[in-house]
């Protein structure tokens, strides 16, 4: 045990202790950092392309020009943006709006940049399309203004056709290359002209049918035996991808290094050096070991970086604290037999390139839950679902994911597949064990999996 | 005497090739071993299996008293054949990693490193990474690495492969040095100059069989009773002399003098008086059996002109033919 300690230290340190891990650790953090930040920038990059340019029209009803013109100004516009907004916070966590709900108009238009300007002109109710079409590419005078759209109103927009019930709308055509915020703003304005001119033509007051036509989407409220809280969809929905994805990530870069320290031990021939010191099990033991807890160290990392997220934006109640101690336990679980696995293909090839044709239905199989978590944590109960998180070796990610979905399984489902996954753990170490005997001293041609299977045997 | 090491008829194949064939033999404690053989004879799988790397077959193994090196792993020194090294990892750190694996404490081991280096020539390496040093260096790093935690038994598969003549010395002395300190040596070689010059007692393994067993000095009382080296006082003596006697098949002059050949069945007696008779020689002797020629006539069964005698003689001489798998 003391060799295996030995061993374990060494590989933890020869992991953790170089740059390559510090970077790898905070890279994938500032990444995500780096990305919030930059792209809605970069999406709406304040001022740098404000539109401007003509909209023609033809108003086959001549009812609708005036509003759509008074739509497309820019006041119309802002105020526009600036409901949608509004909408868009009610539905986010009471942190974000507090926060949000300090920052006036003006900010908010800062963020995503000046209104375009429009013009607006208006051609005859009779004019012909076909050679409207073709101001829309002609680019004469060279610095005049640029044509955006040509719209064209449907004469049964404001009155139905006798026969049918629906109401006829627009046409728009545009030259190549506009940016898709013309479409947006033309439909939002045309939408309000067109509902203004029914309305009227009904003689009925549009307030009120607004009024009829609106109902507030309710967010529930989550009821749990002694408490109430809001529920919180799209966070709830995230978690199974979250957790899953810990695991998967946590399992990956164990298995990933303790395969290249192997090969490397290997082909530098410290191997056998190693071997006048070491039983073969001790080596694999300590190997795994030592692995196991550079992995736990990047998980607790990022686990203790994420609670700290959801402390700052005061929702750490959504996290049930038992979540965190089964992400251990089945991190645990599935490390052991996924790294017990990386261990044997590790010490059956030469160099890493002939390990790849065997890691990859390893790597497979870590990812394969992960694929499904939609459907997992969607529907976690279902027979799929069931299947999945008893079958090793998937069936620890798979019942992480179910864990912590809205729905957690009952209890004797999770110690069953903590039970099926220690089973599995231990016929992975045994297998792994008669491989990495025999294979450390092999060189030559790469195995098939069935020489590894009969070194198994022999051994 | 109680033994270091018993092999009982201990065999290993690798498939369809038999690497070790019935090796049976007993190293009693104290002793400076060589194991000797061309390339590929079979050694390296026997220290192997002596070290529980590879298992046999069948047979019996003791190591140090014990059934299994496993059990004595912390008493015994290996420097393997193929032997590498943490290439990202610090000289004195890889040196202290191994003695603690051997059960010596970090600090015992961090306190013999420097004193280790300094005296296998290597001072100033302790902070560099292994991968800065040349394969020579690293060779005696390994060797260290071999011997920090005093071992009771010292096995060392091919020990001068790749080094200089300056480092061969060192090593030997060490070798030496370790033998006297008390620990039982065994050694591997396919450079009979080597074994012959160092060991106590020679194992000789040919296509995975054991044809010699002896201790080197009773090989060394071994005479060639065809061969006569001759040197005379006059260094212009006529040689043709020498050539023209009864029973002599062959004169070749060398540096000194001339290596006389008798034919087959002449009392070399007589032929050491005739010799002095007709020239008068200033040095007059039968020559030494050396391991080379004895492992020849032994596994060319008495056809030691032969081309595939040539071959072998080749092989335990050249020291750069290293690195197959024995």
């Amino acid at each position: 045990m003391r060799r295996v300690w030995l061993v374990a230290q060494r590989e933890f340190l020869a992991a953790v202790m170089n740059k390559g891990f510090v970077i790898g650790l905070l890279l994938m953090p500032a990444m995500v950092a780096v990305f919030a930040m930059v792209m809605p920038r970069l999406v709406n990059a304040p001022g740098g392309s404000q539109i401007r340019g003509e909209v023609a029209v033809i108003d086959r009803t001549g009812q609708v020009f005036d509003g759509l013109r008074t739509g497309l100004t820019p006041e119309a516009i802002t105020r526009r943006r600036t409901e949608g907004a509004r909408r868009a916070l009610e539905n986010a966590p009471a942190p974000v709006r507090t926060v949000a709900g300090e920052s006036s108009d003006a900010t908010i238009e800062r963020a995503i940049g000046a209104p375009p300007a429009f013009t607006v002109v208006q051609r005859t109710a009779t004019a012909d399309v076909q050679n409207e079409k073709r101001w829309l590419t002609d680019t004469t005078p060279e610095n005049g203004p640029r044509h955006l759209a040509l719209v064209v109103i449907h004469p049964n927009a404001i009155a139905q056709d006798a026969t049918k019930t629906e109401y006829g709308g627009y046409d728009i055509y545009i030259p190549e290359n506009t940016d898709e915020r013309v479409e947006t703003n033309v439909y939002d304005a045309m939408r309000e002209a067109l509902v203004a001119a029914r309305v009227r033509a009904h003689n009925m007051d549009r307030a009120q049918v607004e009024a009829i036509m609106r109902v507030r989407r309710a967010s529930s409220v989550t009821v749990t035996a002694g408490t109430e809280r809001r529920t919180n969809v799209g966070f709830n929905r995230f978690l199974p991808f979250i957790f899953g994805g810990l695991l998967v990530f946590g399992i990956m870069i164990g298995g990933q290094t303790l395969l290249t320290q192997v090969v490397e031990e290997k082909s530098s021939r410290v191997v056998e050096v190693l071997l006048s010191a070491v039983s073969p099990l001790e080596l694999m033991a300590g190997k795994i070991l030592g692995q196991m807890i550079v992995s736990m160290l990047v998980l607790a990392f990022y686990v203790v970086m994420g609670v700290f997220l959801l402390m700052s934006f005061a929702m750490l109640g959504l996290i049930e604290p038992v979540l965190i101690v089964y992400l251990i336990v089945f991190f645990l679980v599935g490390y052991l037999v996924f790294a017990s696995v990386f261990a044997a293909v590790g010490a059956s090839v030469n160099e890493m390139r002939e390990a790849q044709s065997l890691i990859t239905p390893v790597m497979l199989a870590l990812m394969v839950p992960w694929f499904f978590a939609m459907p997992i944590g969607r529907d976690p109960d279902s027979a799929f679902s069931v299947a999945m998180s008893l079958i090793p070796p998937v069936n620890t990610m798979a019942m992480m994911i179910r864990i912590s979905s809205t729905t957690p399984p009952p209890f004797w489902q999770i110690a069953l597949s903590v039970v099926i996954g220690v089973g599995s753990a231990f016929a992975a170490m045994w297998f792994a064990a008669k491989i990495f005997k025999v294979g450390l001293l092999m060189h030559g041609k790469p195995p098939s999996l069935g020489t590894l299977i009969r070194w198994a045997r022999q051994a | 005497m109680d033994s270091a090491l018993v092999l009982r008829d201990v065999r290993k194949s690798f498939g369809s090739t038999t690497a070790v064939d019935g090796m049976t033999l007993t190293v009693p404690r104290g002793k400076l071993y060589g194991v000797i053989g061309p390339n590929g004879a079979g050694k390296t799988t026997c220290l192997r299996m002596i070290m529980s790397i590879l298992f046999p077959d069948s047979g019996e193994l003791s190591v140090l008293g014990k059934r299994s090196a496993l059990e004595a792993k912390d008493r015994i020194g290996y420097l393997p054949e193929e032997r590498g090294v943490y290439r990202k990892m610090k000289v004195g750190l890889f040196l202290t990693y191994m003695a603690q694996l051997k059960g010596v404490s970090r600090d015992q081991a961090a306190a013999s490193v420097p004193r280790w280096l300094e005296s296998m020539n290597l001072p100033g390496t302790e902070g560099k990474p292994c991968e800065d040093l040349s394969k020579g260096m690293l060779q005696r790093v390994q060797f260290i690495a071999a011997v920090l935690h005093q071992p009771d038994l010292l096995i060392l598969d091919e020990p001068f492969s790749g080094q200089d003549p300056v480092s061969v010395r060192l090593l030997r002395e060490h070798i030496v040095g370790e033998h006297r300190r008390g620990a039982t040596v065994l050694l591997s070689t396919h450079v009979m100059a080597n074994a012959e010059e160092m060991c106590q007692h020679v194992v000789m393994i040919h296509q995975g069989r054991k044809v010699l067993d002896e201790p080197v000095v009773g090989l060394r009382r071994q005479f060639d009773r065809r061969t006569i080296h001759f040197e005379p006082i006059d260094s212009d003596a006529d040689p043709s002399r020498l050539r023209s006697l009864p029973g002599v098949e062959r004169v070749e002059a060398t540096g000194e003098g001339y290596t006389v050949t008798l034919v087959e069945g002449t009392d070399p007696a007589g032929a050491i008086a005739r010799l002095a008779a007709a020239v008068p020689p200033a040095r007059v002797e039968l020559a030494r059996l050396r391991l080379e020629d004895v492992f020849i006539s032994i596994v060319s069964e008495g056809a030691p002109g032969s081309e595939a005698a040539r071959t072998l003689r080749a092989g335990l001489r050249a020291p750069g033919a290293e690195g197959a798998v024995a």
